[in-house]
């Protein structure tokens, strides 16, 4: 739950430990102009704890103040509820194929003899696959691209490239498949077997935190990678904004966004321990499992 | 690939990307409009840009850029390693779960936000790939201590260190020899050779949509050419009907990503227990 705490700590940590004054290290003069004007609006004349603890308040209350060079004048807060449906979109999506290499490395239906060409797959950057889907959005929808259907396409081929490059689709194969080897090995699978059990419906309970978490680190990864592929599919999310914001030097953008991404990351640990919690209380009321004639 | 080949492999990868970076020339060579877009065939060994100059200097400065810092960054990640192996060694509770502590804070923030936030407050004059290399390498860091440290404790950690002790052995021998050399290098050194490869991928990623948006790259200076700029000299040539012929470009600079990925995979494998 620090976790959102964490991202404006860093970074008033960061802008307090670099030399120069911390209004010209947000904007440099030559962009934004005079400096004590931004120093008053982020209180950065007050020190670092001052300038934490307004934008901590100022966060609570939902008020991110105004992009100053993105799109200038309009509020910080329109622009993220804006672009949050998209991202998720975007991330669900994603995570629906690296759930589908997980479930299938799981039930043992993807062969072993893939691993190679999985393992090949997973080597490519998010940034060239997302040139190649970019290419194909560009040759199948043309002038179109902008469309509602051309924005849906954007969507799932993002989709698409996030699931399967820098190694999520076959982390996900690789990661559950050595989780459940590792767990077969135990005893008890041995003896379920010799009581006709399938050995997924013991170890799945075993095994279940471990994939959880695995699964929480995979999101958290394709939530970096969605920087890259919104960018390039001209998808307008989270990440697209936070790109803009950088690249524009504006500070109130990305402070918000970077926020709002660890906000994202913390509700993902959340579920995580909610998750764990209930498998743990599912172990604890011990199912009977079906046992096969 | 065996031990030998991937060692072969490593070294020649590694010496020719350190190579490349210290015989890249300071600015490209001079426009020649009569050579405009030619292929590796036309003017070897890679082709022309859309100016007449060599893609030679494209290869080499992209090199340049990424060779030290993504090099240094791994270095970085596998000393971390290497410390998170050795204090698990140690046996210090508090030590351990103030590490754990740590690598669930940093593992839980998204990388690309963290180098988007260090990008956006490091002082123009100052951007360069290495504080952003490193600050990846900080990120990745509590990942190969985790590992390092999982690895040193199925050896037995504080256990195995006695164990040694009690056969006279000298603490260094048993430190650098058997707990770092022997049983942490391929867990350390893997990572190290991946922090490298994510590195020089963060490079041509963040140099690729700075150029998208034809705004200065956060990671090189002006003068010099990034790999990126291979990638989006090449991109046109996907769209037959642009008529763009910058296939060679793209294909240069796919080979240069699939040759870092290649190297990092070799080091990875040159470093595995016998």
């Amino acid at each position: 739950m620090l976790l959102p705490m964490v991202v404006p700590a860093v970074i008033t940590g960061f802008i307090w430990s670099l030399p120069g004054d911390p209004a010209s290290l947000i904007c440099p003069p030559n962009i934004c102009g005079g400096t004590e004007a931004l120093a008053r609006r982020w209180n950065l004349d007050g020190g670092a704890v001052q300038f934490f603890l307004g934008w901590l308040i100022d966060a609570a209350k939902l008020e991110f103040g105004n992009s100053w060079r993105l799109h200038q004048g309009l509020p910080v807060l329109g622009l993220l509820t804006a672009a949050i449906p998209t991202t998720l979109t975007l991330i669900l999506l994603a995570t629906v194929v690296v759930v589908t290499g997980g479930v299938l490395a799981a039930k043992g239906t993807l062969p072993r003899q893939a691993d190679p060409a999985i393992r090949f797959i997973g080597l490519v950057p998010a940034l060239v696959l997302a040139l190649l889907g970019a290419a194909f959005i560009e040759l199948t929808y043309g002038f179109d691209s902008f469309s509602s259907s051309g924005q849906f396409a954007r969507l799932a081929v993002g989709a698409g490239v996030l699931g399967i490059a820098d190694g999520a689709f076959s982390g996900a194969v690789l990661g559950t498949r050595s989780t459940f080897d590792t767990e077969n090995q135990q005893r008890y699978v041995g003896v379920a077997i010799l009581r006709g059990e399938l050995p997924i419906e013991n170890t799945l309970p075993n095994v279940a935190p471990a994939l959880i978490g695995q699964m929480r680190a995979r999101i958290v990864h394709l939530l970096s990678g969605s920087v890259i592929v919104e960018v390039i599919l001209r998808i307008d999310g989270l990440g697209s904004l936070l790109w803009g914001g950088t690249l524009r030097q504006d500070f109130g953008v990305v402070l918000a966004a970077a926020t709002l991404f660890a906000v994202v990351s913390s509700v993902l640990l959340v579920a995580q321990a909610v998750l764990e919690t209930l498998v743990a209380l599912h172990v604890r009321r011990s199912p009977r499992i079906q046992v096969r004639p | 690939m065996n031990r030998s080949w991937a060692l072969i492999w490593a070294g020649i990868s590694i010496g020719l990307l350190m190579l490349a970076a210290a015989i890249a020339p300071e600015h490209l060579g001079t426009i020649e409009p009569d050579r405009v877009l030619k292929s590796p065939f036309e003017v070897m060994p890679f082709g022309t840009d859309t100016r007449g100059r060599s893609l030679v200097d494209y290869a080499t400065q992209g090199a340049r850029v990424l060779a030290l810092p993504a090099l240094s960054a791994g270095v970085l990640v596998a000393l971390f390693g290497v410390l998170g192996g050795l204090l698990r060694c140690s046996g210090s509770e508090r030590v351990n779960a103030w590490i754990q502590w740590v690598t669930e804070i940093v593992g839980a923030l998204p990388r690309m936000v963290v180098i988007l936030v260090v990008a956006l407050l490091l002082p123009r004059e100052h951007r360069s790939l290495f504080p952003l290399a490193w600050t990846w390498a900080l990120l990745a860091a509590p990942g190969a201590m985790d590992e390092a440290a999982a690895v040193a404790q199925r050896l037995g950690g504080s256990r195995f260190v006695e164990a040694l002790r009690a056969h006279g052995y000298s603490a260094s021998r048993i430190f650098l020899v058997h707990v770092v050399g022997y049983n942490l290098r391929p867990v350390v050194v893997r990572q190290g050779a991946e922090t490298m490869m994510h590195v020089a991928f963060l490079e041509i990623a963040l140099s690729y949509l700075a150029l998208a948006e034809n705004q200065p790259s956060f990671t090189h200076a002006d003068s010099l050419k990034s790999w990126a700029d291979l990638l989006k000299l090449g991109y046109p040539s996907l769209i037959p009907s642009l008529d763009y012929n910058s296939g060679h470009a793209l294909v240069l600079g796919l080979l240069l990503l699939g040759l870092v990925a290649m190297s990092a995979i070799a080091i990875g494998r040159a470093a595995r227990a016998r």
